[in-house]
C-alpha cells in the first residue's frame, strides 16, 4: 500500500460520509448506501474495527449471516454451537492461518481486529461464550514471520 | 474431460463421475433464463433478454496457452478476439480528477510523454553521460523525441503531432466542418497523484498481452467440445465420498443422485482425481501422509463476478468504447464490454464487476458476502459512478461468487511460494494408484491451461507406469 493510495482512500471514506450525513436528512435509511458500507475503506488491509462489522464483510461469505454454515458436496461449518468454537486460541489461529481450503486473514487484519472477530463469533451467533481474547492474545498466535507478506 | 479423452485415444477404458447434473465445471456459461441455486440458499437468476452471456469462471485465453489453443484447434472451438486493451476504456478513480473517468491511451500517452521529457532533459543537460556514451546519446534524445512527442526543447505539449498520438478536442474535420484541435495533455503531477498509472499496469503482464481470444458464444463452447468427445463415458449426479485404493486398483464409493443417492461403487486401475482440494480435504481419501497434507494445506481463493443487462450499448454509443475493460478504484474493480455484436441496437450484457482475492484486494470477500439482489444494487450503485448511463438503461444482473458453490468451495488453489516448496511435488505426485489433476496442480493456477498442462502430464506418468509394469 502506497502513501498515495492511503491518502486517496481517506478521501473516499469522507465522501461516503457526505453521502450518509444527507441521507440521513431526508430519508430514514438508505439500504443501497449500507451495503456499500460494507466494503472495507482500503483495498489491502480491512478497516471495520467492530467484530460484527468484519463478519459481514468476510466470514459471512461462507459461514453465513447466522454463522450456520452451508452444505453440499463441501461444507462449511456452523459455527454456531460448534464446539471447537470453545477455545478462543484455536478460532483466532484460524483466522490467523486459515484452515485446509479457508483462506488466512493475517494480512487483512490485525490483532484487534482478530480479537474482535473472534469474540464475536464466540459470544454472538448463538454462542455464549464469557472469554474475551486480548489483542495480545492475537499477537501471540501469530506465525513467527509475522504475516507482513501482502498477498498477490 | 481433457484426461478421459487422450487416454480413450490411447486405447484406456475410462469412466468419469461428474458430482454436478451438467459437464464442465468452472469452466460455465450463463444466460438468459438459467437458474441456480448457491451455498445459503441465495437464488442466481439470469433474465438476460439478449444474446449476451456471462463466463463465471475462464473468460479470456492467452495465446501462449498453447494446450487450450491446439484443443480449440482440434475440436472445433471456433474463437473470437478478446479485447483487452482498448485505449478509448478508462481508468478510474474516485478521488482524482473529480471522479471523471480517464482514456487509457491518453494516460499512457502522458505517462510516455512526461517520462521521456524528464529523460531527454537529463541526457541534454548530461546528467547521465556516466551511463551513456556519446553515440549513444544522440539516438536515445532524437528517440525520446518522436516516442514522446516532444517538441524541439524538449517539452511534452499540445501540438497537432500530439493530436496525431494521443488524439483530438476537435477530430480532423470534412468539408467546412470546424478547425481540428489537439488534445491537451494532462500534467505529470496530478498524474501520479492519481493513482491511473498504477491502474495501467492491469495491462502490463505477458499473460495479459494481447492479442487475447475467446470462443464464440460464450466459454462452455470449449466445455462443450470436450464433452461431445466423451459424453457417453460421464456419469452425472455421482456425488464421490470416498476414494481408497491398494496395490491393485482404485475403488470410488460415491452417491448416486439419479438413483435417489443410493451408495454405488466404482473399482478401475487408476484414478485421475480433479476435485478442487477445497472439498477433497473433505472426502476419505485413501493415500500417503505427504498427498493428505498438501491435500489439506491450500486455501482456496475468493472471486466473483457480477454481470449487468442495459437497455442500449451506451459505452459505444455514448463514449465510443467497443469492447475491453475499464478499471477503477471502486470496489466493483473493473467492468468489461462485450467483445461482439458491435453497434447492434437492443440489449446487451457487461462484466460489471469482478475481482480475485489474490490480486491483494479484499472487496471480493464482501462482495461474497451479500445476497444475489445486494451484488446487483452494489454494482449498479458502483457503476453509475463511470457510467451515469447506468440509470437510465439498467435492465437486469446475475452474479456468481465462487466460495458460495458448494462443488468448489472457492475459486482456485491460492499458492504461495513457501506453500509450493513444501507440497506442491507431494501434491502432483502419482501416489500407488491415484493421481490428482486439475488447475491447482500447477503452476497457472485459475487457467485452462493450468488444468489442461497438469491432466497431461498426469496421464503421460499414469501411462509410463502402466507400461512399465
Amino acid at each position: 500500500m502506497s502513501a498515495r493510495q492511503l491518502c486517496a482512500l481517506f478521501v473516499m471514506t469522507a465522501a461516503l460520509g457526505v453521502a450518509k450525513d444527507a441521507r440521513a436528512q431526508d430519508q430514514p435509511a438508505d439500504p443501497v448506501a449500507d451495503l456499500l458500507a460494507r466494503f472495507s475503506d482500503q483495498p489491502g488491509q480491512l478497516t471495520q474495527a467492530d467484530g460484527a462489522a468484519l463478519y459481514r464483510a468476510t466470514c459471512q461469505a461462507c459461514h453465513m449471516q447466522d454463522g450456520k454454515g452451508a452444505s453440499g458436496a463441501g461444507a462449511y461449518p456452523p459455527l454456531a454451537g460448534n464446539p471447537k468454537m470453545n477455545s478462543k486460541h484455536f478460532v483466532a489461529g484460524v483466522i490467523l492461518n486459515g484452515y485446509r481450503g479457508m483462506p488466512d486473514f493475517a494480512d487483512e487484519m490485525d490483532d484487534a481486529q482478530v480479537a474482535a472477530v473472534t469474540d464475536y463469533v464466540r459470544m454472538e451467533l448463538g454462542n455464549a461464550y464469557q472469554d474475551p481474547i486480548t489483542p495480545d492474545q492475537v499477537s501471540a498466535l501469530r506465525p513467527p514471520d509475522g504475516g507482513d507478506s501482502t498477498g498477490h | 474431460m481433457a484426461a478421459a479423452y487422450e487416454l480413450r485415444q490411447a486405447g484406456y477404458e475410462v469412466k468419469i463421475l461428474e458430482y454436478q447434473n451438467r459437464h464442465g465445471g468452472r469452466c460455465l456459461t450463463i444466460r438468459g433464463g438459467d437458474r441456480f441455486t448457491e451455498m445459503g440458499g441465495g437464488q442466481i437468476t439470469c433474465d438476460f433478454e439478449s444474446d449476451g452471456y456471462f463466463n463465471p469462471g475462464p473468460w479470456r485465453l492467452p495465446v501462449h496457452h498453447r494446450a487450450v489453443f491446439d484443443y480449440c484447434r482440434r475440436l472445433g472451438v471456433p474463437l473470437q478476439p478478446f479485447i483487452i486493451k482498448n485505449n478509448k476504456a478508462f481508468l478510474h478513480s474516485s478521488k482524482a480528477f473529480g471522479g471523471q473517468p480517464q482514456r487509457i491511451g491518453h494516460v499512457e500517452k502522458d505517462m510516455r510523454g512526461h517520462v521521456a521529457e524528464l529523460l531527454a532533459k537529463s541526457l541534454d543537460q548530461r546528467h547521465l553521460d556516466d551511463t551513456v556514451t556519446h553515440e549513444d546519446r544522440e539516438k536515445l534524445l532524437d528517440g525520446l523525441k518522436a516516442w514522446g512527442v516532444l517538441n524541439d526543447d524538449l517539452q511534452y505539449r499540445a501540438s497537432d503531432d500530439l493530436g496525431g498520438v494521443r488524439g483530438w478536442d476537435v477530430r480532423p474535420p470534412g468539408g467546412l466542418m470546424p478547425e481540428k484541435r489537439a488534445s491537451d495533455p494532462v500534467d505529470l503531477s496530478p498524474l501520479l497523484q492519481s493513482g491511473l498509472w498504477d491502474q495501467l499496469f492491469n495491462f502490463n503482464g505477458y499473460t495479459f498481452e494481447p492479442p487475447m481470444f475467446e470462443p464464440v458464444g460464450g466459454m462452455d463452447a470449449f466445455a462443450n467440445a470436450f464433452a461431445r468427445e466423451v459424453e457417453d463415458v460421464i456419469q452425472l449426479g455421482a456425488r464421490v465420498t470416498r476414494i481408497a485404493q491398494d496395490d491393485d486398483g482404485v475403488t470410488v464409493t460415491y452417491e448416486d443422485a439419479n438413483r435417489g443417492g443410493s451408495v454405488q461403487e466404482e473399482t478401475a486401475d487408476w484414478c485421475i482425481c480433479t476435485i478442487p482440494l477445497s472439498v477433497l480435504a473433505q472426502l476419505e481419501v485413501q493415500c500417503g501422509e505427504r498427498m493428505q497434507k498438501a491435500i489439506a494445506a491450500v486455501p482456496y481463493a475468493s472471486a466473483f463476478k457480477v454481470a449487468l443487462e442495459f437497455r442500449r450499448r451506451f459505452w459505444e454509443q455514448d463514449d465510443w468504447i467497443m469492447g475491453g475493460i475499464s478499471y477503477t478504484d471502486l470496489p466493483l474493480v473493473q467492468i468489461a464490454y462485450p467483445n461482439y455484436c458491435f453497434m447492434t441496437d437492443g440489449p446487451a450484457v457487461v462484466q460489471a464487476a469482478y475481482d480475485t482475492a489474490t490480486a491483494g484486494r479484499n472487496f471480493t470477500y464482501s462482495w461474497s458476502s451479500m445476497t444475489p439482489q445486494e451484488r446487483i444494487d452494489a454494482a449498479v450503485a458502483l457503476g453509475r459512478q463511470i457510467h451515469p448511463q447506468y440509470d437510465a438503461e439498467f435492465m437486469s444482473g446475475t452474479s456468481w461468487v465462487w466460495h458460495r458453490v458448494d462443488w468448489s468451495l472457492g475459486c482456485y488453489g491460492q499458492w504461495n511460494d513457501d506453500l509450493r516448496d513444501q507440497h506442491y511435488r507431494d501434491l502432483c505426485a502419482i501416489d500407488n494408484r491415484l493421481v490428482l489433476a486439475g488447475e491447482h496442480c500447477s503452476e497457472i493456477p485459475a487457467w485452462l491451461e493450468g488444468a489442461l498442462l497438469s491432466s497431461l502430464d498426469a496421464i503421460k506418468r499414469l501411462d509410463q507406469r502402466e507400461n512399465a509394469a
